[in-house]
């Protein structure tokens, strides 16, 4: 989505849509929603056919629920009908039966969904990575990359699809008897180009009832949405001018510029992705939809673990739903498990088990954001640093008793926020840089010319950002700071700021306006900037 | 009862089991804890806990859990 | 009912503060010579030139500022004279520049290169353009928002533009055919929204007492035949003068020497050549005041020594 476009959405698509769910009876005003979400589909898509895979992805996940829904029930009916004849031996001879059959319509409908994706997302990178085993044998291979438009938001609503026919199966909410009421829930308009990713429980009853919004919802929205235009174009984008120009031409810079850039891109993409989720709850919100939240103030992690508990939390809470408690409870584990506790010893039983699970989340997350060598380090990278951060977790503890050091002193949590901070920068660095080659370069150029004077002797002002923006980037995390130290400490604040008076109300609204038209970066000298994760 | 409560302090003797009711939600009990929970559950009280049963609500309080466990014994 | 008056008064109050940060816009860009840059400086250059001080105003796109020296106009006749062109133009750009020109100046004569006719930028473009334009005329907030910048990055001085036209000293020879405009009957098509923007300006230049008068400048990469004719017949029609420098050879221009990128444009010594044809073709044909010697014009004379010594500067190396 282009910033073009995205202005023309909340200008002129959102008020209009707005406008005719109002006008429409509460028990229609699902189809509303779901008309507007096709609409709004076919006219981001580059390619009007590509809505075809989301269609293919709303039947798959919609008739595998009602399928499952269906063997519940005859599940259900011959347990009743046996009760009186056979008793209890025989009901769990149905239910075996049952869970059997039922794992497999599950299985059939997850491998479907997921090899369209793994197609689509993977197919020139098994290709690149075949002919370069192939050429290393001496062979030549026939097959040749081509070119895959992606569908728009595939990533996103294949995880979703996948979690709610999972849900169906466990049997944690009802299979939706209304092929166009999954459609909605699959494919509602602004979470669709890049989440949250959002479970059936989360939204779907919201999403069906049509009740009417109330009065702060709309300023509430309006406000969210603002605020995340803010973040997007005052701060993200004028970022994105050095961080472009660093990455592109990595082999130039070394040193402190490569160590800012990397500081630069994970502001950039935190502004970004942040601030287009605020767009995405705030428009949900204009129609009295409450999304859940994608990110709680991830800068004030303690530890890497903890960081993902506040970064694309809705990706983190599908993982943990979907990988690491199904992993954690599989007979593997369990076998480990109380193998480790006869052999091993309850600290490596409980470290290998949390190895175990967490292995598969991680190598899930690097594979969901694309195919590079480079993500699937990422991956490997916090996996390894989570489970390093449980091993030595005992041993810490004890020194700092020893030490008398409190884990609530102001140093102690302070020195790890930074060093989560370090974690964090290094993470972004690879995942940004142009392949993992590329990624190992820039990591070893830091350490080569490491000159802290070229942070203020002009350095960094010959890497497209003038002083303004850099005076303007550093006003914009300052503020972003402080609206996160009060949300951090006492919640949500544009539904406080709707439910308060008429002249704060507005003011609030000004200043966001103002801040956006006299200081976002547009104009002379910038470039529109496309959403980053909308890739994915 | 006790039985889970000695479970519970065994793993972290900071939190007041007791009197907790969201200890998942608020995040008390973090996934690697909950893994460990269920297997000293399951060789506790001799029982199998699916995936299924990975929800919040079986584990926000220690009434939850017992609940579950309880449940889970009659099934069996 | 109450809500929609709140909400026609939330919008009455964002305008009125709009028009607040506007008007301190202005003032602030008409203080702060070299504080607006990129595309919008030429909007800036124009205002802060003084008041009823220019008899002739050049409109255009890139193809006017790399041909059309005010400088050697003013040596050779006293024409005082400003080039208003901005690169790549859009008409809508062209029509809205004219007005904001005309705000504070009243021309005798308004001169449009003819290049940015035959542009078409695709519609979305067209539609952001006939939108946007109009709100970055009367809230020039939006115009100049990026002037707040200066105060630290510091204003950039324009000295190295001449009333519009900024020195450019590079040579890269044109190696095309030397008779590139063949005659032929074929007429190139003009974008749609070029007829719709040209009858808005020449109604504009009407009203304002301004003659129009198109020009195609010498450009063997922007110019045709068919371009002629097209240009040839839509001034007929409306009766309006027309002057191809392409179908002139008294400029004598040398393409081994006189343009900077291959006959796209020119440089400062075919510029030179070119404004010395268009300077006699004003004397002939329009009876526009020499200024020279007045004492309303006594900082022209300073320019123009300094633009002397940046052509000597180019010429002699």
């Amino acid at each position: 989505m282009t910033t073009f476009q995205l202005i023309l959405y909340i200008l002129i698509f959102l008020p209009l849509c707005l406008l005719f769910y109002r006008l429409t009876p509460q028990k229609h005003r699902w189809k509303a929603l779901l008309g507007f979400s096709i609409i709004f589909y076919l006219m981001l898509c580059r390619e009007l056919s590509l809505i075809l895979y989301l269609a293919g992805a709303v039947l798959i996940t919609h008739y595998i629920g009602i399928w499952l829904a269906w063997l519940q029930s005859e599940e259900q009916r011959e347990i009743r009908e046996s009760a009186d004849s056979a008793g209890k031996s025989r009901e769990k001879e149905i239910r075996s039966r049952y869970r059997t059959r039922a794992r497999g319509v599950l299985a059939f409908g997850v491998l479907l969904l997921l090899s369209i994706l793994a197609g689509l997302k993977y197919y020139n990178f098994l290709i690149r990575t075949l002919s370069e085993i192939l050429n290393g044998a001496g062979l030549s291979s026939s097959l040749s990359e081509i070119r895959i438009l992606l569908p728009l938001g595939i990533s996103f609503y294949t995880l979703q699809a996948i979690g709610y026919m999972a849900d169906v199966y466990w049997g944690r909410i009802k299979a939706e008897p209304s092929l166009a009421k999954t459609a909605l829930f699959l494919m509602f308009f602004p979470q669709i180009i890049e989440g949250p990713i959002c479970r059936h429980s989360d939204t779907a009853e919201m999403l069906y009832a049509g009740k009417t919004p109330e009065r702060t919802d709309f300023t509430a929205g309006y406000i969210r949405i603002f605020w995340g235009l803010f973040k997007k174009l005052v701060i993200a984008d004028r970022l994105a001018l050095l961080v472009s120009q660093v990455f592109d031409d990595y082999r130039d810079y070394s040193g402190v510029v490569v160590a800012v850039s990397a500081v630069a891109y994970t502001i950039q993409l935190y502004m970004e992705f942040s601030g287009f989720i605020d767009i995405v709850i705030g428009s949900g919100r204009l129609f009295g939809i409450r999304l859940p939240e994608n990110f709680r103030q991830p800068f004030c992690s303690q530890s890497a673990a903890e960081f993902w508990r506040r970064w694309h939390i809705t990706l983190g809470v599908w993982f943990k739903s979907y990988i690491f408690y199904p992993v954690s409870v599989s007979g593997t584990v369990k076998r480990w498990n109380q193998y480790g506790r006869k052999h091993a010893g309850k600290y490596l039983t409980r470290l290998v088990t949390s190895a175990l699970a967490l292995f598969p989340v991680w190598l899930c997350n690097g594979l969901w954001h694309g195919d590079r060598w480079s993500y699937i380090f990422y991956g490997m990278y916090y996996f390894t640093l989570i489970i390093l951060g449980t091993a030595i977790e005992p041993v810490r503890d004890r020194v700092l008793s020893a030490c008398h050091i409190s884990a609530d002193s102001i140093w102690l949590r302070s020195f790890r926020i930074l060093k989560t901070w370090l974690i964090i920068f290094t993470g972004e660095l690879f995942f940004r840089a142009d392949g993992l080659k590329a990624g190992i370069h820039m990591f070893r150029s830091i350490f080569r010319d490491f000159d802290i004077g070229n942070l203020w002797d002009g350095t960094l002002l010959n890497l497209g950002m003038s002083p303004a923006d850099f005076a303007a980037v550093i006003a914009g995390c300052i503020i972003v700071a402080a609206v996160g130290h009060i949300r951090e400490h006492s919640g949500s604040i544009s539904t406080r700021i709707a439910g308060s008076s008429l002249p704060l109300r507005w003011g609030v609204c000004y200043a966001l306006l103002f801040a956006l038209l006299l200081f976002a970066a547009y104009g002379d000298g910038y470039q529109a900037i496309d959403l980053i994760y909308a890739g994915f | 009862m006790e039985k889970l409560m000695n479970i519970l302090n065994e793993i972290d003797d900071s939190i007041d089991f007791a009197s907790e009711e969201r200890l998942i939600d608020d995040q008390l009990l973090d996934s690697f804890g909950v893994i460990t929970l269920v297997a000293e559950l399951e060789e506790a009280f001799d029982i199998t806990i699916e995936a299924s049963e990975m929800v919040p609500e079986n584990f926000n309080s220690a009434a939850a859990m017992w609940k579950m466990v309880t449940r889970l014994q009659q099934e069996n | 009912m109450k809500r929609l008056k709140k909400g026609i008064l939330f919008f009455l109050t964002f305008f009125f503060l709009l028009g607040l940060c506007s008007a301190a816009a202005s003032r602030i860009t008409a203080g702060c010579r070299g504080c607006v840059r990129g595309r919008s400086r030429v909007f800036a250059g124009i205002s802060a030139e003084k008041k009823d001080s220019l008899d002739v105003i050049f409109l255009g796109d890139s193809e006017s500022y790399t041909s059309f020296s005010p400088m050697d106009l003013w040596a050779q006749h006293g024409i005082a004279s400003y080039n208003c062109g901005q690169s790549s133009q859009r008409i809508q750009e062209t029509y809205y520049m004219l007005k904001t020109a005309l705000q504070t100046q009243s021309p005798k004569l308004v001169i449009l290169e003819t290049n940015l006719m035959f542009r078409d930028p695709g519609l979305a473009e067209n539609v952001l353009l006939t939108v946007g334009e109009p709100l970055r005329f009367y809230f020039p907030a939006l115009r100049y928002h990026n002037i707040w910048k200066s105060v630290f990055d510091g204003p950039k001085t324009d000295a190295d533009s001449f009333k519009g036209f900024p020195v450019h000293s590079d040579i890269e020879p044109y190696t095309g055919a030397k008779k590139y405009m063949q005659p032929t009957d074929s007429v190139k098509k003009m974008p749609a929204h070029t007829y719709l923007y040209m009858d808005m300006i020449r109604k504009l230049c009407a009203k304002n007492n301004a003659s129009l008068l198109l020009v195609s400048t010498t450009s063997p990469v922007n110019y045709s035949y068919p371009k002629h004719n097209a240009l040839e017949a839509y001034a007929r029609r409306y009766n309006i003068p027309y002057f191809d420098l392409n179908l002139d050879d008294r400029a004598g221009i040398d393409w081994e020497k006189d343009t900077m990128d291959k006959g796209d444009h020119l440089n400062l010594s075919g510029a030179r050549k070119v404004t010395a044809v268009l300077g006699s073709y004003l004397m002939e044909n329009y009876s526009l005041p020499d200024h020279r010697g007045e004492k309303k014009y006594s900082d022209w004379n300073t320019l123009l020594e300094q633009y002397q010594t940046a052509a000597d500067r180019t010429e002699n190396g």
